[in-house]
């Protein structure tokens, strides 16, 4: 499995909790980046693509045709087999919902909207200018031109959140029967605007508890209505799992195109800049894409696919681990195991070792027991 | 105390002076001191460093002295002789009051530096009085008279009123400026007697002594009787240890060695001796062959006042901590340290130190020098218990104390306190020190309007914060000098803390019944905003005697979760993991709780109420 990751980082306005590589959209600018990106594929090593993703940014601030011929490109470039999974993110905001015909035309399989939470208030707080109807409506037209996995992000612990409104925003989102639920807990940024309110206004956030409880009633509601809890975040219909972020999680190889986009390609771990003009510069000028890179060894190696395997529902599979990684997860680790599985943070059968209910809830604890620290 | 031998009549080294420069912190002691070296051209010119006496990082960061180094200077006087200045440096702080006292012992004459706007102060007044028991010439110095808020005309009258000086004497000056230390080194010259001595016999008093690890110990010592000879053997007239003087010499500031050491002098000797333990500073030396009837001054062990638990944290070895404090104690004689057990925090040393000052010098070169991450427990002083059987115990961990039922009396050690404030903190000062047990003694106004309390309280409240408190509630312009006075029976109860209803001993502390619940609830309440939350509850109990006085419980954490974790994210997640781990790592785990390092000291940060 190895997959391909597209940055589109124009977004129509900016969000005061993101802290993604992103720029308030400018024709000329997201002109000049379709270009950029279109000689940084041209250089890319061969690659076969069993999943696309688009993300951001709003990848939807272009026009479909632009898309229909950024993924037309990647087709050119890569292999990309039939049946391969190509996922676009999109800002339910109608003016950008048009024209899903031409995605589908595409070949793009997905759609993920970022509908954060269907209570009024609650999106103005997000800094989110579309309504809740504009998620009904752009889905409804996302499943008249012919698409059938369909994804929503929410927002649990914004600013003003209850149990009642999260309920409110569940319940509503399991209305629109979409294939796959992401659930992120608000998580607060350095050098957002979400963190300088934080500084003067703690007490407008939720608390461990207020946040513990949102989880814990995602995690109740959507199991009920049939969603299988996957990864930490992810709850989907069977089948319909994200197959591009599963791989993240199995410590596959994928490929990074864009400002900011990270790969992992044969073991190492490199992201392009996060400055966009130099970004811009070096792949149109045809020079080097500056990047950070690592490159893990040994128990550091193993400790990071342990960290991932465990946000998923099936957690470590000991037997391919040991294979892969060369260490005996179940005695290499016995003594964190036996502490954790005694505070009722893990469980193991033969074969894999995972987080409990419990434990999900503070999955940092337990995996950083697994990190090693330089 | 009275501590200045009657000097045998004899000869008299007239073209020698001893004398030594006493201030309150800040006064400009150091400064004063690199001009006299300056100006006699001991030093060529200003160094690379500034504060050349003192030699330690430490103390330049917290411009306080607490080593002595001992210094010749030569001065062409204006009655055209040539003299020998031997200069003898005294630590500032409260805490090293033994060690000020010894160098004084080593002098006839005291220069008394007094900042020209602050005026006299607390130190100031307990130099004073100290330097006067040695029967030392004062010369009072008025400093930093370039200072726009200097006040000398002020600072005669105290010094009229308050030490009982002629104010004609005092010497204008401004180190800083270099104005006046012509007239400084004159008023040595002309006021300050020459030494006096017999020859009949060697007596010589160690001052201080350094350990260096080519030559073994450098003792520092000013000959009072008689000289001393390289190649001579000598004796240790409290140890009764007999050694061969290899070398003999003096301070220029560099040690330069010499034939001899003669009568009146300040130099420094070298022997065979492998550790400071075999040597007492403040011991006298006599010649072996023709030792003197009596030694100099009456020979008193230093008792450290305060003492506390060191503990390797995680990852640290306890004999790591014990050759650090090895190679400490080769130069801190007064560092005593012992290995003790504790059930919440393993092996480790039970430290003796002179004072809360001394304590954190000693912690911080541990980690610094020694790179050593540490847990220190919440300072002690040394309780005096009888128990029922008659047999009197030192107790200095409160984790060691007895049971009550197996304890006639408990008594504490007392200090007296002086404090110089102006007059609009004196209520809070009253406030503050009735808190801690204090009575008030004396009140006295001096013309300035500042007020001067004294008052006797137990040294357990001083240690606990009072400093800080007393300077935090006068703005930093009250001072504090204090000294023990003796022990005295107290109503004391140990306060135990509990967590996870474990007795947690490190915690552990004693404390005045009347206030123990007070302060049981003030420490429950700062150990829960200390201990972070755990994966469960974690109840916090203080109890006396068995019975719980307080509680607090830190909730278990619900959530801790990164909530995305894809491609672009994968490094920086891990590194917050790292990040995590790494902070949990260097807490202690007690039982099953993950205890920060200030847990430890949460004692000492508690807010003072009824």
């Amino acid at each position: 499995m190895s997959g391909l990751y597209v940055h589109l980082p124009f977004c129509p306005y900016i969000c005061p909790y993101c802290d993604f590589a992103k720029w308030p959209h400018r024709r000329s600018a997201a002109a000049r980046y379709l270009d950029a990106l279109a000689a940084e594929t041209a250089r890319a090593p061969a690659f076969s693509a069993e999943t696309i993703f688009l993300g951001g940014g709003t990848p939807n601030t272009y026009d479909p045709a632009d898309i229909a011929a950024l993924v037309e490109r990647l087709r050119a470039r890569f292999f990309v087999p039939a049946g391969a999974e190509i996922t676009s993110e999109l800002n339910p905001d109608l003016e950008l919902c048009e024209g899903f015909d031409a995605y589908r035309a595409a070949g793009i399989t997905r759609l993920s909207f970022g509908a954060q939470s269907f209570v009024a208030p609650e999106l103005e707080m997000l800094g989110r200018r579309h309504s809740p109807d504009d998620v009904r409506t752009a889905f409804a037209r996302a499943r008249e031109a012919g698409f059938e996995n369909l994804s929503l992000d929410l927002i649990f612990g914004a600013p003003g959140q209850t149990t009642a409104s999260w309920e409110t925003s569940l319940d509503a989102a399991l209305a629109l029967e979409p294939q796959h639920i992401s659930t992120y807990g608000l998580t607060i940024e350095d050098g957002t605007p979400f963190r300088a309110w934080q500084a003067r206004e703690p007490e407008a956030f939720a608390d461990n508890e207020l946040e513990a409880d949102l989880y814990g009633l995602a995690i109740d509601r959507l199991g009920a209505a049939g969603y299988e809890h996957y990864e930490i975040s992810n709850f989907a219909r069977p089948g319909f799992r994200s197959r591009h972020n599963a791989n993240y999680w199995a410590n596959g190889p994928y490929l990074g195109l864009g400002v900011g986009a990270a790969s992992f390609l044969g073991g190492v771990r490199s992201v392009n800049t996060r400055d966009l003009d130099r970004y811009c510069a070096a792949a149109l000028e045809g020079s080097p894409i500056p990047v950070n890179s690592e490159c893990l060894t040994g128990t550091a190696r193993a400790g990071e696919a342990a960290m991932l395997a465990l946000r998923t529902a099936e957690g470590v599979e000991t037997q391919s681990f040991a294979e892969r990684y060369g260490i005996d997860f179940l005695t290499h680790y016995a003594e964190v195991l036996s502490e954790m599985r005694a505070a009722g943070l893990v469980e193991s059968s033969p074969s894999h070792v995972r987080l409990t209910r419990r434990g999900r809830f503070v999955a940092n604890d337990v995996c950083a027991a697994f990190v090693t620290v330089p | 105390m009275t501590t200045i031998a009657k000097p045998a009549v004899g000869r008299v080294a007239s073209d020698v002076r001893n004398f030594c420069i006493i201030a309150h912190i800040d006064h400009g002691k150091t400064t004063l001191s690199d001009r006299l070296l300056e100006i006699t051209k001991t030093i060529a010119t200003r160094g690379l460093e500034e504060q050349h006496l003192d030699a330690m990082d430490l103390e330049r960061e917290r411009g306080i002295t607490i080593k002595m180094h001992p210094v010749t200077l030569r001065y062409l006087a204006q009655d055209g002789n040539e003299y020998s200045l031997n200069f003898i440096d005294t630590p500032g702080h409260v805490d090293f009051s033994s060690e000020v006292s010894r160098s004084l012992a080593a002098c006839e004459g005291a220069l008394l530096v007094i900042d020209a706007a602050q005026g006299i102060e607390a130190q100031t007044l307990a130099n004073y009085h100290l330097a006067l028991d040695h029967g030392l010439k004062i010369i009072p110095i008025i400093n930093k008279i370039d200072l726009p808020a200097a006040d000398p005309d002020r600072v005669r009258g105290e010094i009229e009123e308050m030490l009982v000086i002629e104010a004609s004497e005092a010497i204008l000056a401004s180190a800083k400026e270099g104005i006046g230390i012509e007239e400084i080194l004159e008023a040595i010259v002309t006021r300050i007697p020459p030494p006096t001595g017999t020859e009949e016999y060697l007596r010589a008093l160690v001052f201080n002594a350094q350990f260096d690890s080519y030559r073994g110990v450098v003792s520092y010592v000013r000959v009072k009787d008689g000289s001393l000879r390289q190649g001579s053997r000598f004796m240790s007239m409290a140890q009764k240890k007999v050694y061969e003087a290899t070398e003999v010499g003096v301070f220029t500031p560099e040690m330069r060695r010499t034939d001899s050491l003669e009568m009146g002098n300040v130099g420094y000797v070298i022997a065979n001796i492998k550790s400071l333990g075999d040597i007492d500073v403040g011991d006298t030396i006599t010649e072996a062959a023709n030792p003197a009837p009596e030694p100099l001054v009456g020979y008193k062990p230093i008792v450290p006042m305060v003492y506390c638990g060191l503990y390797p944290n995680e990852g640290v070895e306890v004999s790591d901590l014990r050759d650090a404090l090895e190679k400490l104690k080769l130069n801190d004689s007064a560092l005593h340290y012992e290995p003790e057990s504790s059930i919440a925090l393993g092996f480790g040393f039970r430290c003796g130190f002179l004072g809360l000052l001394h304590m954190e010098i000693v912690q911080e070169r541990l980690e610094r020098n020694y790179n050593l991450d540490l847990i220190a427990t919440s300072p002690s002083v040394v309780f005096r218990v009888t128990m029922s059987d008659g047999v009197v115990e030192l107790i200095d961990n409160p984790a060691k104390f007895p049971a009550r039922d197996k304890m006639l009396k408990i008594e504490e050690p007392y200090v007296k306190a002086t404090v110089i404030t102006p007059p609009d903190y004196v209520g809070t000062i009253m406030d503050l020190t009735q808190t801690r047990r204090g009575t008030l003694r004396n009140m006295e106004y001096l013309h300035d309007g500042r007020v001067i309390l004294t008052y006797e309280l137990p040294l357990a409240e001083v240690i606990v914060d009072y400093f800080d408190q007393l300077k935090s509630r006068t703005k930093g312009y009250a001072s504090l000098d204090y000294e023990v006075i003796g022990y005295r029976e107290g109503d004391l109860v140990k306060l135990e803390i509990l967590l996870n209803a474990e007795p947690v001993d490190a915690l552990s502390f004693i404390v005045a019944r009347d206030k123990a619940a007070f302060r049981g609830r003030a420490l429950t309440e700062k150990l829960k905003e200390l201990i972070p939350r755990q994966m469960f509850d974690v109840p916090i109990q203080a109890a006396i005697g068995g019975k719980i006085v307080a509680r607090e419980t830190v909730s278990a954490m619900r959530k801790n979760v990164l909530a995305k974790c894809y491609g672009g994210d994968i490094t920086r997640k891990r590194k917050l993991l790292e990040k995590q781990k790494v902070g949990k790592e260097r807490m202690k785990r007690v039982g099953r709780v993950d205890l920060p390092q200030e847990a430890f000291m949460a004692v000492l940060r508690l807010e003072d109420g009824s």
